[in-house]
């Protein structure tokens, strides 16, 4: 009986087709890594020989599982589109090469883009921890850290072509189409009426900041979701939740204590003090952190919606990985939070 | 939260057939298999926390009692079941918000503090279980 072809075996039959010029193509160093919750990735070289010469070039394809966690609201030609619009500004991102949304080629959509070096160190590890604040230590990582965002907040999106995301009207629109989003979220996962998040909703509606100047917002800005080479950021990665809004959405990010537990680091690499003063340096913008306690709030009601629409996810048959199983106990902890921040 | 007798099948599947099946070293896969042999047995044994859900209902009956006596407050439907109070409650809050001009800041101001206590009383219920061991 002839053997399926297996997924490497699929790959490696597309890249031919699209690298008309490349003789016996081979891929190695294959690796599925297990960090991404909506799409799965996997990190190979292809190696062929062209003109006689053998050519070695490293891929990162993302494919869309059909489960992933943000559901109808993931979308990979968002950022195949997103991160072709990039690469021409000076926000450091990899290259990317070709998105596919034929779902018979590799069983599901996807996009191919190049393999950047470096390391995306997860945070939350004591290996982490310790690579970040040794980093920390000699002072260049922070400071890349701060410029990398600042790159994305100082970009002028229309001119790259962004607008296409979507643009919010003036004063409270933006913080009103994060909640509307992450609301349709949480409709579409959980059927149990939620009455802890129903209050942390209409608290956010009813006081809903205005923005001062929109901008090109990556919106989850963190360690793990930057590649890092040589104490500097190689690549900003994870391209899935980007709007354009209010830069303090960032801004609250890197301060929350979400991302850096335990850490008195901010993301775990940066002094407080520093990032603050060298972000207004650098955009040219004040911090708000009115602004920026409402937003905290706000990615407390966002990570609610993940972890139910994954913990949903588990509970309607639609994947078997027991992470998302777990996060059905993390809404609690989640909502304790917001509901603690809001004084009850 | 997810029930916890499908947790419990799901659990022993990923260990039979996904985490046992991986692992080369014998001593270690037969703990894993025993694993799944042994949460069998513990599925039959637990049963799921009836405080808890009396315990809400508890919380959500006062809530309702209190929030019938203040003028002014839209109470919505009447339910009956845990899941339809707490839909009724998500509503109430709604309705609070969109008539807090109409019914006036003070009335908004005491009606929202007892939802708010409830509220709590709700998470702390669910913490019993979600939140962090004291071990």
């Amino acid at each position: 009986m002839a053997q399926q072809p297996t997924i490497q075996d699929r790959i490696a039959d597309y890249l031919k087709t699209r690298l008309p010029g490349a003789h016996d193509l081979v891929l190695s160093d294959w690796v599925q890594t297990a960090v991404g919750w909506s799409h799965e990735i996997f990190v190979f070289y292809a190696n062929w020989s062209e003109d006689g010469r053998p050519v070695r070039r490293g891929f990162c394809l993302r494919k869309d599982p059909g489960s992933g966690l943000l559901r109808e609201l993931s979308s990979l030609k968002e950022q195949f589109l997103v991160i072709k619009a990039l690469e021409p500004t000076a926000a450091p991102t990899p290259k990317v090469y070709w998105l596919e949304e034929d779902p018979s080629l590799i069983g599901g959509p996807f996009l191919v883009m190049e393999k950047v070096e470096g390391e995306a160190t997860n945070p939350w590890s004591r290996a982490g921890k310790k690579f970040y604040a040794e980093a920390a230590k000699r002072g260049k990582l922070p400071r890349s850290f701060v410029e990398a965002l600042a790159s994305l907040h100082n970009l002028d999106w229309r001119a790259a072509g962004l607008d296409f995301i979507g643009v919010p009207g003036p004063g409270k629109d933006f913080a009103l189409r994060e909640i509307a989003k992450w609301e349709s979220l949480i409709h579409a996962s959980s059927k149990k009426p939620e009455p802890i998040l129903s209050e942390v909703i209409m608290w956010l509606k009813a006081n809903a900041p205005t923005v001062q100047r929109l901008a090109f917002v990556h919106g989850a800005y963190r360690t793990g979701n930057l590649m890092i080479k040589d104490d500097a950021i190689a690549a900003i990665i994870d391209w899935e939740l980007q709007v354009i809004g209010d830069p303090m959405y960032d801004v609250a990010y890197v301060l929350s204590d979400l991302n850096r537990e335990g850490s008195p680091l901010l993301s775990c690499v940066v002094e407080r003090d520093l990032f603050i003063d060298y972000y207004q340096q650098l955009t040219g913008l004040a911090i708000d952190f009115d602004a920026c306690r409402y937003y905290q709030v706000l990615y407390l009601m966002r990570t609610a919606a993940f972890w139910l629409s994954a913990s949903g996810l588990f509970a309607e048959g639609r994947s078997k990985d027991l992470r998302l199983a777990r996060t059905t106990y993390s809404v609690p902890v989640v909502l304790d939070m917001a509901a603690r921040a809001l004084g009850f | 939260m997810i029930a916890s007798k499908p947790l419990f099948e799901e659990l022993i599947h990923s260990l039979r057939n996904v985490i046992a099946p991986a692992i080369a070293d014998p001593y270690p896969r037969t703990q894993a298999y025993m694993a799944a042999v042994i949460l069998e047995f513990l599925s039959r044994q637990v049963e799921e926390r009836s405080d808890i859900a009396a315990g809400r209902s508890r919380a959500l009956a006062s809530l309702f009692a209190d929030l019938a006596k203040m003028p002014g407050v839209s109470m919505g439907n009447k339910a009956g079941g845990q899941h339809d109070d707490e839909a009724r409650l998500a509503k109430l809050i709604e309705d609070l918000y969109a008539q807090r001009e109409t019914i006036g800041e003070a009335a908004f101001v005491a009606a929202h503090g007892r939802v708010r206590r409830a509220l709590r009383e709700l998470l702390d219920l669910d913490l019993m279980i979600a939140g962090k061991s004291e071990s």
